[in-house]
């Protein structure tokens, strides 16, 4: 039987790393973006955890894994307020579609 | 207790007056959010609490700056051996923590201005004065922050803190299309950095077995020692390779966060956007604070990876000197910094509006910043260990970083009087200036030559300093002199697009733009900037070296005792 160890963790969150750059380079509706950037920081928080747990034996990973949960929470917020702000300018929340501002 | 829960720790009551700069900004906030709740939503009463709060600051850092002594963690007892600070205060955030509030002052000052010249124009302005205040106050908080840390988790938390505010006060004007679209592309790109970022963090994490940045720089010196002693006994060079693929991972990955907050390649897409869209006096602060405090980041990053000992190592090889991991830093450092230069200076020669030529100037002189952090990574052989021989590539930046808060607030200053009377920031707008208004156009040329670097003004001193730190360290790393060239280079270039905007107020003229009375206050703030950097480039020439290099003697903080304990993690 395959024994889950640090490795399993690791590959889970550089697969998970790599799905949020996919999604965060090829989304180009503004939620999709913020959903592979919140990818990307689970991907941390597992790695985080994972270290913590197998390697290093004390709990600070998983301590900086609650404060970065909270961060993801408060960029978010922040986030979706700032697109709501420019749909009601733009009528669109595709990142492209803003080309004013170029040059 | 358990002791190892000890070796991070936070000041102890008796050490939180080392924090009173912090402690008084976090009041301030507080104070401008309830103020609205006594005395009704003025827009003048947040402005007045934050320059209040500012010269509160001022104060209690001076006071601060008195007390606390030379070296890393000064004024810090660890409450158990080999325990690290996960804040310094140290005189380098000391200087930093100035640096900040004199800034928020400034702006606050240039808000005031615009607020009284808009007055009517755009109330949105006036009754978004709370919320303006509140998020200025909590970025500057989190810049404060960024430069003090010592420890990834609370860099990431500062980073934030001085991130999310500044995201919201580039949307400040509601009502604004170019803001709204700033202020997406400025979100994306910063939330993209900061999770790329923060997973190198985790990976920096399982590498290091810890989240402290001393522990880390400690146990990289131990690996250096351990490098040393081996070739030091003619045993084959094997271990020179000190690192593996998850540490340059991390680190490219946290490089990718740092490059974003000073807006150097290849994270700078977003700064002539950000810069054009945004509310001139958040332009300026992005401009200033915000780069200055992911300057300060850079320098506490590349501190650790210094090497402490003789440079080259004796007997090594000369393949294999450039193999570590300090001269890769150096060298990387040294590239971005390079291309960072000229790609702000070349793309800033097609503009045509004065926010983004300005914009990419930034860029550039971000470039100018890092070619002397990579000085700070490449240590000299002459001096081996001494502090004194890192100090000249630290010392240049800060004496840099303090002419680039005056230039900048003093350019961006001057072009805000300009738009806010004439609605437009394309350089047409400055056409016949010298006539129209000649006490904004003088203060603004002086300005503009030197950020171009020409003496006698600040700018040069400034580029003085830069220029023979690095050629004195090229003297044992010839490859610096790649930088200088490219420095110089890079200067001449940038002659052409800032003597564009001055040529375009003094040569040419349309006799159909009126005169106009800019307001007296934005005309004091701009010429302050202007006398000052004629002084720094006078009279205050060598001062402002002195003092660069007494503020730059403690940033290489490492804990002693944890040394030993740690080497077996690597």
């Amino acid at each position: 039987m395959l024994t889950v160890g640090l490795t399993q963790y690791l590959v889970l969150a550089a697969f998970l790393f790599c799905c949020g750059l996919f999604v965060m380079t090829t989304k180009r509706n503004a939620v999709g973006i913020l959903i592979g950037v919140e990818l990307v920081l689970n991907a941390a928080c597992l790695n985080l955890v994972a270290f913590s747990r197998y390697r290093v034996g004390t709990i600070d990973g998983q301590i900086a894994t609650l404060f970065i949960i909270v961060l993801a929470a408060a960029e978010a917020a922040v986030a979706i307020a700032i697109f709501v702000n420019y749909y009601r300018t733009l009528a669109t929340i595709d990142v492209d579609k803003g080309d004013e501002l170029r040059g | 207790m358990n002791p190892a829960s000890l070796n991070n720790w936070l000041p102890s009551a008796d050490e939180l007056h080392l924090f009173s700069p912090e402690l008084i900004l976090v009041g301030t906030i507080v104070a401008v959010l309830v103020a609205p709740l006594l005395v009704g939503r003025r827009p003048a009463v947040p402005a007045l609490i934050a320059v209040l709060g500012c010269f509160v600051g001022l104060v209690a850092t001076w006071a601060v700056s008195t007390q606390i002594a030379d070296g890393p963690q000064a004024g810090m007892v660890p409450p158990a051996a080999g325990a690290t600070p996960m804040l310094l205060a140290d005189r380098f955030s000391v200087f930093y923590k100035l640096l900040l509030f004199l800034a928020l002052g400034l702006i606050t000052w240039l808000w005031l201005i615009g607020a009284q010249k808009r007055n009517g124009t755009n109330s949105a302005s006036e009754r978004g004065a709370t919320e303006f205040f509140v998020l200025l106050l909590t970025s500057a908080l989190g810049m404060m922050l960024m430069v003090s840390s010592f420890n990834l988790l609370v860099l990431i938390i500062a980073i934030e803190t001085a991130s999310l505010p500044s995201y919201a006060l580039v949307a400040s004007d509601k009502r604004s299309r170019l803001g709204a679209e700033a202020a997406l592309k400025y979100v994306m790109f910063g939330a993209t950095a900061s999770a790329i970022m923060i997973y190198g963090v985790s990976l920096l994490y399982g590498r290091f077995g810890t989240l402290d940045l001393s522990v880390i720089a400690s146990t990289l010196d131990a690996r250096y020692a351990e490098l040393r002693s081996t070739v030091a006994t003619s045993a084959p060079v094997t271990h020179v390779a000190v690192t593996d693929a998850v540490f340059w991972l991390g680190l490219a990955a946290l490089g990718v966060g740092i490059t974003f907050k000073i807006a150097a390649v290849p994270m700078h897409y977003w700064c002539p956007d950000v810069f054009q869209g945004a509310p001139i006096e958040v332009t300026t602060w992005l401009s200033v604070a915000s780069k200055a405090a992911g300057v300060g980041l850079l320098l506490r990053i590349v501190s650790v990876f210094t090497v402490t000992g003789p440079w080259p190592p004796p007997n090594l090889p000369p393949a294999a000197a450039g193999h570590t991991y300090a001269m890769t830093v150096a060298v990387l450092v040294g590239v971005l910094a390079a291309v960072t230069c000229t790609v702000g200076n070349l793309a800033a020669l097609r503009q045509e509006n004065v926010k983004r030529i300005l914009a990419y100037s930034s860029i550039a002189h971000a470039g100018y910043m890092m070619m002397a952090a990579a000085i700070i990574v490449a240590p000299s052989a002459a001096g081996g260990a001494s502090a004194a021989t890192y100090n000249t590539g630290m010392a240049a930046v800060i004496a840099y970083l303090f002419v680039y808060l005056l230039m900048n607030v003093g350019a961006f200053g001057a072009t805000a009087l300009v738009v806010w009377q004439t609605g437009t920031d394309h350089l047409s707008t400055f056409t016949g200036l010298g006539r129209r208004a000649p006490w904004v156009a003088l203060p603004l040329a002086v300005c503009l030559f030197s950020l171009v670097g020409l003496p006698p003004l600040g700018g040069f001193t400034a580029k003085w300093y830069l220029l023979l730190a690095l050629g004195k360290t090229a003297a044992t790393q010839p490859w610096l002199w790649i930088l200088v060239v490219v420095a110089v280079i890079n200067t001449a270039i940038s002659l052409y697009y800032y003597v564009r905007i001055i040529r375009q107020m003094y040569l040419t003229d349309d006799a159909a733009l009126p005169a106009f009375r800019p307001p007296g206050g934005g005309v004091a703030l701009v010429s302050a900037c202007a006398i000052i950097l004629l002084l720094l480039g006078t009279l205050w020439f060598g001062p402002l070296g002195r003092r660069a290099q007494a503020l730059a003697s403690d940033i290489y903080a490492r804990p002693p005792a944890a040394q030993a304990e740690l080497s077996h993690r690597m």
